[in-house]
């Protein structure tokens, strides 16, 4: 962190992040609220512990969230590996179905465009 | 001993349980031993961890074909993962858990506060309902980890009325659902919806339908309660 101050003259506030808005949707819906992130507020009845996406997405690479949950149940394919293949049953044929039918009621969604990462 | 076997009992004889067939008898019980016991042992967070908001219990259920569809049928094929009380320990179950989109069949994550049960009769479910949002193949995993940050990181802003959510693996789409405590609390349904739109970076035509639990009740008469089927 410090290396980065390599001069002393003014520099932004750190941490600053920057959210761009192309949509009216994104807009926070009260005066509070930073556009696509936290509250900086209190709420009735005292402060509440509010973390945003990316902070919490930073704890994942903790050394502390990285070692094994304690009495998590062996629920093969869930929790642990499936053995390779995954021996469950097929109910009636249902997971051969879901690889080759391709959702055809899409009309509700036409949102091609919700999570394309890079073009 | 004898003495804490008679409470773990006690503790389940009441509610929404139907007592179970002599010939089934064993096994639910055991299971629900074994969930007092975690739900008894409150977790904390560890020295150096984030603590969160409210403690959380991860849950999974899976229909079992051809069993019939009933609360008691339910309450037996749903499963405790586990409970945590920091952003380090979620992360902990979660990065031990499969992703929703690798699910096979039909089967659902739920996240809920912990000592609310993922279930409509759940005194903090009752009088709730719930968004619902059905989503394409391929979305569902992503969809539902920006959900549970949002959640876990208390980004809804509407005081104690989240009460979980939940995904659904379906046959031909996914369906992530975010539950809470009065479903006749309009502003909050709003707010929930608002939210949920900014953080799951859905586009403005996405349908999303608010369900409340006494109606998912009225109409899944002979259907499994946990479908998130209309």
């Amino acid at each position: 962190m410090s290396t980065d101050c390599r001069k002393t003259s003014a520099t932004a506030i750190p941490s600053s992040r920057r959210v761009n808005i192309d949509n009216a949707d994104h807009i926070p819906h009260d005066y509070s609220t930073t556009p696509g992130g936290t509250l900086f507020s209190t709420t009735p009845g005292g402060t509440r512990i509010i973390y945003d996406r990316k902070f919490l997405l930073e704890c994942r690479s903790s050394p502390l969230a990285r070692t094994p949950p304690r009495g998590l149940p062996p629920i093969p394919g869930v929790t642990s590996p499936a053995s390779k293949e995954p021996n469950e049953k097929t109910i009636n044929g249902e997971v051969e179905n879901k690889h080759s039918i391709t959702a055809p009621d899409m009309s509700n969604t036409g949102d091609e465009a919700q999570f394309e990462m890079d073009i | 001993m004898n003495n804490k076997f008679d409470a773990l009992k006690d503790d389940d004889s009441g509610e929404d349980q139907a007592s179970p067939k002599d010939s089934e008898k064993e096994k639910p019980e055991e299971d629900d031993k074994d969930q007092n016991i975690v739900k008894k042992k409150m977790v904390v967070p560890g020295p150096g961890e984030h603590p969160l908001q409210y403690n959380y219990t991860f849950w999974y259920s899976r229909r079992t074909p051809g069993r019939p569809a009933s609360t008691q049928s339910y309450e037996q094929n749903i499963k405790q993962i586990g409970s945590f009380a920091s952003v380090e320990q979620f992360w902990r179950f979660y990065s031990h858990m499969i992703r929703p989109g690798d699910l096979t069949g039909h089967s659902d994550f739920h996240l809920f506060k912990e000592g609310i049960k993922p279930m409509w009769e759940d005194d903090a479910n009752k009088m709730g309902g719930k968004w619902i949002i059905r989503l394409r193949k391929g979305l569902a995993s992503r969809c539902w980890e920006n959900l549970i940050l949002a959640m876990l990181g208390e980004q809804f802003m509407v005081g104690e009325e989240i009460c979980g959510a939940v995904v659904s693996v379906r046959f031909q789409e996914d369906i992530i659902s975010i539950w809470n405590k009065t479903a006749s609390d309009q502003s909050t349904t709003a707010r929930i919806r608002d939210t949920l739109r900014r953080v799951l970076n859905l586009p403005p035509n996405t349908i999303m339908e608010y369900k409340t639990h006494t109606d998912s009740i009225k109409y899944s008469m002979g259907r499994l309660p946990w479908t998130g089927e209309c």
